[in-house]
């Protein structure tokens, strides 16, 4: 009695297709769920036009920095994060708009780039190396020298990282950040010279006090006119002058201009295979897994350092090695990859912003909800890569809460075009369980399983036959409950 | 709109366990919750009774642990004013003697602090100084995984709060909270519950247009047995928002609590605990303390502001507490201290030693701690003399049922004195 009840469920769960809707293989999800920032139809046919994950992969390595000016005009919808520092600073006195307002144009800008660009991997290798480096953009002190630190980033992103290293920890919104603008050389600040070999390069046990000490003599000399003028300079008078040595890098360090000092210093660590170690295991925990296996993390770090510290080539090794290839489903998507994935799944257009509460503004907000808004991390180590800190109950509220605001179209209400139930359905009148499939195919990328039947046909109380016409309560008043059941589904919250 | 746009019919259920329920949906929430807590599958759901030890948990104690974070700086804090290398190693920095409050011979607090004085002369604060690590850690970072995790050697992350749950009696999924970002310390097997708002905790679409509970049904299916990474923590969530309600029905009571994102947390804190929902443990983090410049001067600088509104968050807690105190110890926790020495931008660099306060219940007020003695040269440390576990030790020995040895493996702890009956 009881098994045939059980297979009656079966059968009356089962997926029905909707093969209209083309979705991608495991394989070549799995590189655009790691590498973009969610599906969308688009993507779906750029990956199949591509002829694969792979060939998409290397397109888009190719195209990323093609068209720099046409890549800048990106959601170039904050006119103020062009200003620059004194200009930010003397209207944040005059009370015209504060500096952390700008930041937050900054956040939301980052998040409609990894919405609508068309180079997805060159926003996700900006995103992970604006992380590494990272500086926090809530802050006044190093914030107004901040939106051009992310175009330093961006430049390199996809470059070497020996180069990036240099233009980074001189840069004035580093110097200010971890206090080297205000370091002298009778007194060096050891913030910016320990987080350098810590975060920045070989990594904690890698590096003895003395190296710190060091570490921050040879970086005396720049200087910021912190609120004054803003204005950044080399003030060979504050460099310390005399040996130095921080592990196997020595120097005279005779010259009251260190600057040359500096560059070597700096390349000499982005070169060290403590660094290399540092790098390809940050990439694969991103990547792959939050525990990748050494000899990943070793093939990883010899590529990095045989290539002279350039990146696409580690990234290529990485997409093609078995560890990454079974990895599928172990990232959690955190707080901003989460909200852009929901955007781009729901089909949303975000539009210019002309107020607050419009969607490319409120995404702020609703990021921030869910755990961190882009680039807010308040430690200089950068926001986490792995799962356990995004894997918490207040998170799972919190997304459930932005997930069910969003299918619903009810906050944000305006800058932003969201589809309509008629925009959703394929074809009307339809069966639900034909429509189920169209709809994961869309939002999860795949078919649609017995859970997601069963799941959408609990969320709305309708039979996998039940045949939707346009006047059926779940056209005129529960979309928003079926899409919340994918948006809420496992599938979603991974990548 | 106060009702359902159009007349439900009853909800087309498929799954055994939900036909013909009598389950209350507290009981189903917290059906979810612990399957996802013992791993437990299947008929979980129907097995697993509504709560009945949560109320009977209400009369227990609460441990509430403040991590002050970026490494506070202890000597600002509590000053040893008696030691004359403070005053030679901070000639701009230093807080003068007469200054001080609740001033003995050798240590004196900070004069924001004040507002604890009450606290203080009730015997109820109680600041150990020179704590922390046993050998000195000066990266955030690191140090923080080292004192959160709370075992040296282990490569396994569990922290030590978690352990000590772990260990509790009470199957609340409220046992453990953290009111903010959640400290590693929580992380671990044990489920636990955070939030940022205690009044928002809830299921999105779990509404009084949903009269069938058709969309927690709909989560059920696709969380119950997922392996997905978040799944534990989706659970316990849900297990605990069916369990909420009464701290939510709470008020803040004390006026006294500053607008400030410590003050906001301690009072959903105090809340949670007057609510009675089985409460064990408490998280709060706070962060700001790494002043490697402008940390300042009794004038002016981030100490007076941080120091003014730690202090007054902690005596407003109290007072909302009213006859709960009597069951809640709060202990501060920070990754390391700082340099004796001032730095060239009234700041201090990464040090090691630093103080730990304990206030409320069960604590022997007054300054415990051995001093070692400062010294003045740049890179000079306060020396730890206390390994920051034996404080842990005393409030886990006198407070909780819990083996010390559980929550601090390999670790024996020495004698503190600030706690009552050790």
């Amino acid at each position: 009695m009881r098994r045939r009840k059980k297979k009656q469920q079966k059968k009356k769960f089962r997926p029905v297709r909707y093969a209209a809707t083309p979705v991608l293989g495991a394989t070549d999800r799995h590189m655009v769920s790691r590498f973009s920032y969610g599906t969308t139809p688009e993507l779906v046919r750029e990956v199949q036009a591509a002829g694969g994950g792979l060939a998409w992969f290397e397109q888009q390595l190719a195209s990323a920095y093609a068209d720099p000016a046409a890549d800048a005009r990106i959601g170039d919808w904050w006119p103020d994060l062009h200003l620059d520092a004194p200009t930010l600073w003397k209207r944040q006195q005059n009370e015209v708009r504060a500096v952390w307002e700008v930041m937050a144009d900054y956040s939301c800008r980052l998040m409609v780039r990894r919405m609508t660009s068309p180079h997805q991997m060159l926003e996700r290798m900006t995103e992970f190396f604006e992380a590494h480096l990272h500086v926090p953009v809530n802050g006044d002190k190093q914030c107004v020298w901040r939106a051009s630190y992310g175009d330093v980033i961006r430049r390199h992103a996809l470059g070497r990282f020996d180069e990036m290293l240099v233009e980074a920890i001189t840069h004035p919104t580093m110097l200010l950040f971890l206090d080297q603008a205000v370091s002298t050389k009778k007194a060096p600040n050891e913030n910016l010279g320990r987080e350098l070999l810590e975060l920045h390069t070989v990594g904690v046990g890698h590096y003895t006090e003395d190296d710190v000490k060091a570490s921050a003599r040879i970086l005396t000399g720049y200087r910021v006119d912190a609120w004054r003028t803003w204005a950044a300079s080399y003030q060979p008078e504050d460099h310390w002058t005399g040996p130095v040595q921080v592990g196997d890098f020595a120097d005279a360090n005779a010259d009251a201009d260190g600057r040359d000092l500096v560059r070597r210093y700096l390349v000499h660590l982005a070169h060290h295979p403590q660094t290399a170690q540092r790098l390809a295991r940050k990439l694969a925990v991103k990547f792959v897994r939050d525990d990748p296996p050494q000899a990943l993390v070793d093939r990883l770090a010899r590529t990095y350092l045989e290539h002279d510290t350039a990146i696409v080539p580690v990234l290529r090794e990485l997409v093609r090695s078995v560890e990454f290839k079974g990895s599928q489903g172990l990232k959690l998507r955190d707080p901003s990859e989460d909200l852009v994935a929901t955007y781009r799944a729901l089909g949303a257009t975000m539009l210019k912003p002309q107020r607050d509460e419009d969607a490319a503004n409120a995404m702020l907000w609703q990021s921030t909800v869910i755990g961190l808004a882009p680039m807010t991390w308040p430690r200089p180590d950068g926001q986490p890569l792995d799962n356990q800190p995004w894997a918490t109950p207040a998170r799972a509220l919190a997304s459930m809460d932005i997930h069910w605001s969003l299918a619903g179209g009810w906050w944000p209400k305006t800058g932003v075009d969201y589809l309509q139930p008629t925009d959703w359905v394929p074809e009307l009148p339809m069966r639900f369980a034909p429509l189920v499939d169209h709809l994961s195919r869309r939002i999860l990328g795949r078919p649609s399983t017995r859970g997601i039947l069963k799941a959408a046909c609990t969320a709305v109380s309708v039979k996998p036959t039940e045949q939707i016409t346009a006047d059926h309560p779940l056209m005129r008043w529960h979309f928003n409950r079926l899409l919340g059941s994918f948006l809420d589904n496992p599938l979603h919250y991974g990548r | 709109m106060t009702t359902s746009p159009l007349p439900r019919t009853p909800a087309d259920c498929a799954c055994p366990e939900f036909r013909g329920a009598d389950l209350s949906r507290r009981g189903f929430l917290r059906g979810l919750g612990l399957a996802g807590a013992t791993m437990t599958v299947g008929s979980a759901v129907v097995t697993v009774g509504p709560s009945a030890p949560a109320a009977a948990a209400g009369t227990s104690n609460v441990l509430v642990v403040l991590s002050m974070r970026g490494a506070a700086d202890g000597l600002s804090l509590v000053v040893p004013h008696g030691d004359p290398a403070y005053y030679a190693a901070r000639p701009r920095i230093a807080i003068a003697a007469d200054r001080l409050v609740a001033k003995d011979g050798f240590f004196g607090l900070h004069p924001a602090l004040s507002p604890l004085l009450p606290l203080w002369q009730q015997g109820k604060v109680a600041a150990v100084h020179a704590t922390g690590l046993a050998v000195p850690n000066r990266s955030h970072f690191a140090a923080m995984e080292a004192v959160e995790d709370a075992t040296p050697g282990s490569a396994e992350r569990v922290g030590w709060l978690n352990r000590l749950i772990g260990d509790m009696p009470g199957t609340s999924p409220l046992q453990a909270v953290a009111v903010g970002s959640a400290p590693p310390s929580l992380y671990g097997p044990q489920p636990w519950m955070g939030f940022d708002r205690l009044d928002e905790v809830g299921v999105a679409g779990d509404d009084q247009w949903d009269p069938t509970d058709d969309r927690l049904r709909s989560l059920g299916k696709m969380w119950q047995r997922s392996r997905s990474p978040l799944a534990p923590a989706l659970r316990s969530a849900m297990a605990a928002v069916g369990e909420i309600g009464p701290a939510q029905a709470q008020q803040q009571r004390s006026k006294a609590f500053p607008n400030s994102d410590l003050g906001k947390a301690l009072s959903a804190v105090s809340r949670t605990i007057r609510g009675d929902v089985g409460a064990s443990v408490i998280t709060v983090d706070q962060g700001d303390w790494d002043m490697h410049s402008d940390l300042g001067t009794l004038q002016w600088g981030r100490m007076q502001d941080n120091a003014d509104d730690f202090a007054r968050s902690i005596a407003a807690f109290f007072e909302d507490l009213g006859d709960a105190a009597d069951r809640v110890t709060l202990v501060t926790v920070s990754e390391f201290g700082r340099r004796v020495a001032e730095n060239n931008n009234y700041g201090l660099d990464h040090g090691w030693g630093n103080v730990m306060f304990l206030v409320g219940a069960g604590v022997k007020g007054g300054y415990r701690g051995t001093w070692a003695g400062l010294d003045t040269s740049h890179d000079a440390d306060l020396t730890v003399t206390t390994d920051y576990r034996s404080v842990l030790s005393e409030v886990v020995r006198t407070r909780t049922p819990v083996s010390t040895a559980t929550v601090f493996p390999q670790f024996s702890p020495e004698r503190v004195g600030a706690m009552a009956g050790v």
